[in-house]
């Protein structure tokens, strides 16, 4: 492990973005250009039909600009450009040009000078559809007589044909699965069910579109990735990619939602171009509820163990209903066999996925990209493989995590890397110390009508996507790190942030490397595509390994520069000078080595460099990782069940995670207790139904009937512990890796294990709500009654 | 739709505005007034992003009505200090109780109003007085220790 002094790095600071306590930070719903118009949706009520006629001419009339299918390019394309060509399935056009495929679904669009015009003239559009029997389910969506949605979609340029609504398939086999379960002396086998959700990020999906002189467009827009929101409306509308300007602009929020470019985007575009002005497209949240949703998954896993606890071998179908179009299902069914495969040592593999159709919302990437929907099962069958071995669940993962030393697949079975650093060890052993595991007690032991239990579970993500070889992702990043006149640093990054604080992340790397003050460093918005080098996104938990990796390689070919131009002035060699953060001058300062008292601060030498017409101290990156380190992370979840109400408290939580340096402790905590929110949710009570005989969701699209938690469910905050594993990543910026998507993993498992503990209830299918802990507890007792 | 001439005071400041009598309070804000600050996120009051002062006690601006304001007084978050940084917004950046940052506007103008009512709350009480709103990043741990912080920093003041 590395141990140094850093001057910005894991030290505490007040976060960068001071605007969003003030109100001044701008998002894209935000954005006001004078003499824009308004945009809204015409959607389709039915979640399956064929679109007979379009006529705007009525709501033409009212003075409104209208699009609908004639009105948009005939290119179809997938709006998520993150994997190579070759391995995109293209499904969609801007607006539906035969049919609509879920309820919800754009099919026209007005915009006015007003949302309320925008709205009357809307209601002015008539549509006639003819009704297409729907599917909801994969089993029906799967059978041969069923209502299809695609005949043929594109793989690459490659026309497919599609058959039994299937989107793709993805099987994977290490080894020999039959042999692995003949060596075993216990088999797990069980099907688990994870649902559907909402993404509810705070800010709904929005755009603004400036149509510019010269035929390009200028756009704000909620996205993980502004580069590629302009190569893709490059293809689309056939406009050059300097003509094009996207702005990197705050996010409210996204969580995998807008790892895509969103579906309003090119038909704010469309309208924008048409009515040659500038159009604003703010999404209600009842169209947003609409536009996306996790992925979930249904999945068969089987499990084999000898006595001692060895595992031999693991077997995972899986089923993805993925929703009306395929936004990335292809690497997300890659994605969920690297991490079932990465969980344990199975040592002999087999995995099947499926991706399936149905006339409901499309689904999109969610913080873990899958790895929640597979951790369940994993960490449920683990425990339930531990009770039936008589073994101790934490023994049992001590015995078979996949750790240092071991190969690790990153983004599926084409991107895989070395495990260098592990804290798995130390979390399973201090987390259990501090939840007092050894005084846990079986469920049979326990009484009364409120019962406590602790569950464990453990998981990760991958830091990037980045591997010794490229695979089925690109994965790149690029920074202009600048020194000013002054001795202060701007950073000027593509990278995007979510608000886990990958800017503040960058803005200390910079400082880090030339030692210069973190408040000297700058990183604002006001950059775009035109100013900025490519970076692919900011997802895959590669904010801090992969785009910060680039700040920190632009900033040491800075230091080059600067050492360089010190050197002049001090008539030495480079390798002769020092650089080191003067606090009192506030400043970085260069000195001969063993002259500290010589010093020139950086702001000297800048400045000398600009009147002596030397050149700017700049440098531009771009860099792509070549490996994907994984950040662990392991929780210890106390439940307490209430069997007369069926509701369930957290009293308690140990939440451990290994992100090697943490850059930001506040934000890395923060990142930690965020996710324990949103997987309680998953765990406990969010799910998004349909009527399956109107195609609509149960909630209308109001988050009225969509209850995600609030700050009276969460432990108090004494009872919530969240604490570093001691690790140092030789690949990372300064020791780094991720931490976002982990730290969502594992929590609904530690619940449902900690549930199975309270009430000996394991649950297959989430979420566990109280009406189905009722129903479940009742049935137990029951099955008591009659063996009495 | 008839429009109605109001005059209201928001941060300090007198306007005069012609509204249509069903327009929102949250669209004036945002629309007419570039009060940007003043979060959309619901439209239906389930989430509390849309919180603005009205004569200092909080309130939903998507289910006001405009010509409702008539009269009084408004606080937005960009009216709560008017030079630096107020000690509830130093607190929610120094406990990073801000993440993506689009709840945090009605979070701190609920904190505001708080501290008002109950200058020591406990975490049981700013608990409850927070529940109406949504955040979807922090967890809301950093955001209910920020307001703590503050009623402890109050105590020592005095």
């Amino acid at each position: 492990m590395e141990n140094k002094q850093f001057i910005a790095i894991s030290k505490r600071f007040d976060i960068k973005n001071v605007g969003k306590v003030t109100g001044k930070e701008i998002y894209a719903s935000d954005v006001n250009i004078p003499g824009m118009m308004h945009a809204v949706v015409l959607r389709s009520p039915y979640p399956h039909a064929e679109i007979k006629s379009i006529d705007l001419t009525e709501a033409e009339k009212t003075g409104a600009i209208c699009i609908s299918r004639d009105d948009v390019p005939d290119l179809i394309y997938n709006e998520r450009i993150v994997s190579i060509p070759d391995k995109t399935y293209k499904d969609r056009t801007v607006l539906p040009k035969d049919k609509v495929r879920h309820t919800g679904e754009a099919v026209a669009a007005v915009a006015a000078d007003t949302e309320e015009t925008a709205f009357k003239a809307l209601e002015k559009i008539k549509v006639e559809y003819k009704k297409l029997p729907a599917v909801f389910d994969i089993d029906e969506a799967m059978k041969p007589d069923t209502s299809q949605l695609y005949s043929y979609v594109y793989l690459g340029d490659k026309k497919i044909d599609i058959e039994n609504n299937i989107a793709c398939v993805r099987n994977i086999s290490v080894s020999d699965i039959d042999k692995g379960f003949e060596e075993a002396d216990v088999i797990v086998e069980e099907t688990f069910n994870v649902q559907r959700i909402y993404h509810m990020q705070l800010e709904t999906k929005s755009t603004v579109c400036v149509p510019e002189a010269d035929g390009g467009i200028t756009i704000w827009t909620t996205t993980q990735g502004i580069h590629n929101v302009r190569i893709l409306l490059g293809e689309i509308f056939n406009i050059p990619l300097h003509k094009i300007n996207v702005k990197r602009i705050t996010l409210g929020g996204s969580f995998g939602s807008s790892i895509q470019m969103n579906s309003i985007t090119p038909i704010c575009v469309a309208l924008a171009l048409k009515a040659k002005s500038p159009v604003k497209l703010v999404m209600p949240r009842e169209d947003d509820i609409y536009d996306h949703a996790s992925y979930p998954l249904r999945t068969k896993i089987k499990i084999g163990a000898k006595k001692d606890g060895t595992l031999t071998a693991g077997h995972c179908k899986v089923w993805v209903e993925i929703g009306a179009h395929n936004i990335q299902a292809y690497p997300y069914l890659g994605c969920i066999a690297g991490w079932f495969a990465s969980l344990y040592k199975w040592i002999n593999i087999k995995y099947e996925g499926k991706a399936v159709y149905t006339n409901k919302t499309p689904t999109c990437a969610r913080r873990g990209y899958g790895s929640p929907q597979i951790n369940f099962p994993v960490e449920n069958a683990m425990d339930i493989l531990a009770e039936k071995l008589g073994m101790d669940p934490i023994e049992l993962r001590l015995k078979n995590y996949v750790g240092k030393g071991d190969e690790f697949w990153g983004q599926g079975p084409t991107i895989k890397s070395i495990i260098r650093s592990c804290g798995v060890e130390e979390m399973l052993v201090e987390g259990s110390k501090l939840i007092g595991w050894d005084k846990r007690i079986p469920p049979s032991e326990k009484t009364g009508d409120i019962r406590r239990g602790i569950g464990v579970a453990r998981g990760f993500h991958t830091s990037g996507t980045g591997g010794p070889n490229p695979g089925e992702v690109i994965d790149y990043s690029g920074a202009t790190v600048k020194i000013n006149e002054d001795g202060s640093v701007d950073v000027v990054t593509a990278l995007m942030d979510h608000g886990g604080g990958t800017w503040d992340v960058a803005a200390k790397v910079a400082a880090e490397v030339l030692k210069v003050p973190f408040d000297k460093v700058g990183i604002y918005n006001g950059v775009d595509t035109r100013t900025t080098v490519f970076d692919v996104n900011t997802h895959a938990t590669r904010g801090v390994y992969c785009g910060c990796g680039a700040v920190k390689l632009a900033a040491e070919k800075v230091k080059k520069i600067l050492l360089n131009y010190a050197a002049t002035l001090f008539k030495d060699l480079p390798e002769n000078l020092e650089l080191v953060c003067n606090e009192e001058l506030g400043q970085a300062v260069v000195y001969p080595k063993g002259l500290p008292e010589k010093y020139k601060t950086v702001g000297e030498i800048a400045k000398t460099a600009q009147i002596k017409s030397w050149g700017t101290i700049a440098y531009t990156s771009s860099l792509r990782q070549k490996n994907c380190p994984p950040c662990f992370i392991t929780y210890f979840t106390e439940v307490e069940v209430n069997t007369k109400t069926g509701q369930i408290k957290i009293p308690r939580v140990i939440m451990m995670g290994d992100s090697g340096t943490i850059m930001n402790p506040e934000l890395w905590k923060g990142q930690i207790i965020g996710a324990f929110s949103q997987g309680i949710g998953l765990g406990y009570i969010e799910e998004i139904p349909y009527d399956t005989n109107t195609g609509k969701l149960k909630c209308n699209g109001f988050i009225t009937d969509f209850k995600v938690l609030t700050t009276t469910e969460m432990p108090k905050i004494d009872d919530i512990k969240v604490l570093p594993a001691h690790t140092y990543e030789p690949t990372g910026p300064f020791g780094a890796k991720g931490i976002g998507e982990a730290a969502l993993s594992a929590v609904a498992s530690s619940f449902g294990n900690a549930v199975y503990n309270a009430v000996g209830i394991r649950f297959y299918d989430l979420p566990i709500t109280p009406e189905k802990m009722l129903k479940a507890l009742k049935e137990k007792e029951e099955k008591k009654d009659k063996k009495e | 739709m008839k429009k109605a001439e109001i005059e209201f005071t928001v941060n300090g400041k007198k306007r005069t505005l012609f509204v249509k009598t069903n327009e929102l309070l949250i669209n004036v804000l945002r629309n007419d007034l570039n009060l940007t600050g003043t979060k959309y996120a619901c439209g239906i009051g389930e989430c509390g992003a849309c919180t603005v002062l009205l004569e200092g006690r909080p309130v939903l601006s998507c289910l006001t009505l405009a010509v409702d304001v008539n009269g009084k007084n408004i606080t937005t978050i960009e009216g709560i200090s008017k030079d630096g940084f107020d000690p509830v917004q130093k607190s929610f950046l120094k406990n990073a109780a801000v993440q993506c940052g689009f709840c945090t506007p009605g979070m701190i103008l609920m904190a505001k109003s708080l501290l008002k009512e109950n200058p020591n709350p406990t975490e049981d009480e700013i608990r409850d007085y927070l529940r109406g709103n949504i955040c979807r990043c922090t967890g809301y741990t950093q955001i209910i220790k920020a307001v703590k912080e503050c009623a402890n920093n109050h105590n020592q003041d005095k």
